[in-house]
């Protein structure tokens, strides 16, 4: 666990069903945490935003029982950091480490190379009966793209 | 459900999705594209400027869409990408293939 966090640290949280209308969610919940947090470098957001999606996706096409999966997301902005905690119900998942952008002709397997180039740490861990992801990005350093 | 506009040419057509290009709105496009390609018309510009996020599916339907026109002996190009789609195609190596145009003029360049 990763604790209460620093004093005064909002946590932004969304609870439901892992399903393709609640992605809109995902993105409005870390549109709110942009907004209160207006020195946010909005490429960080963006890139962060596009990781966390990434992962969301995975867990909305490949959890089962399809429609079924519950997830909560917990986004905190840190100083020196952003981070999302998601966890969802679905099915025990294995996720490959070090996934391989693939080629230019690929349609897909690129999301999870998308986000652990975009994210700083990426973590998972399978506890009672529920997936635990922890997706952090590091703030202020030269973007990527 | 289908979230895109489509505007034919005459010697091109220009589909323009809005919002989230991602794996609700990426699949419609995509079919619409195969429509297209299988009824003759090849040449096809994604008008990108109301996207404002695009996902590892909207690359992808982007991607399939680009070999179904090129194998008919036609293209699939793309025009007036947002600051997120830019970073995403960059960050992918797909702006070698799909490079991304500023405007649909520049698109069309030798159409």
């Amino acid at each position: 666990m990763t604790g209460e966090g620093t004093p005064g640290e909002k946590a932004y949280e969304l609870e439901g069903f892992a399903v393709p209308d609640q992605l809109d969610a995902v993105h409005a919940l870390l549109a709110q945490a942009a907004r209160d947090h207006p020195a946010l470098d909005p490429m960080d957001v963006m890139l962060f935003e596009t990781a966390i999606i990434e992962i969301a996706n995975n867990v909305v096409e490949y959890g089962r029982p399809e429609g079924e999966v519950r997830w909560k997301f917990t986004i905190r902005v840190r100083e020196d950091e952003i981070e999302a905690e998601l966890n969802d119900t679905g099915q025990e998942f294995t996720p490959a480490q070090g996934a391989v952008m693939p080629g230019e002709e690929a349609e897909g397997g690129r999301g999870l190379a998308i986000a652990e180039a975009l994210l700083d740490r990426i973590e998972f861990e399978r506890l009672d009966d529920t997936n635990h992801w922890r997706m952090v990005r590091r703030l202020g350093k030269t973007p990527e793209a | 459900m289908t979230n895109f506009e489509e505007v034919d040419h005459g010697t091109h057509v220009v589909l323009a999705p809005e919002g989230k290009f991602n794996l609700v709105a990426a699949p419609p496009l995509k079919a619409r594209i195969d429509d297209l390609v299988a009824a003759g018309r090849i040449r096809l510009v994604i008008d990108l400027h109301a996207v404002d996020f695009i996902d590892s599916s909207g690359l992808g339907a982007l991607i399939g869409g680009l070999k179904t026109a090129r194998q008919q002996g036609g293209d699939l190009r793309i025009a007036a990408a947002g600051n997120q789609v830019r970073a995403v195609l960059k960050l992918t190596n797909l702006d070698r293939i799909l490079i991304p145009h500023a405007t649909i003029e520049e698109a069309l360049h030798d159409w």
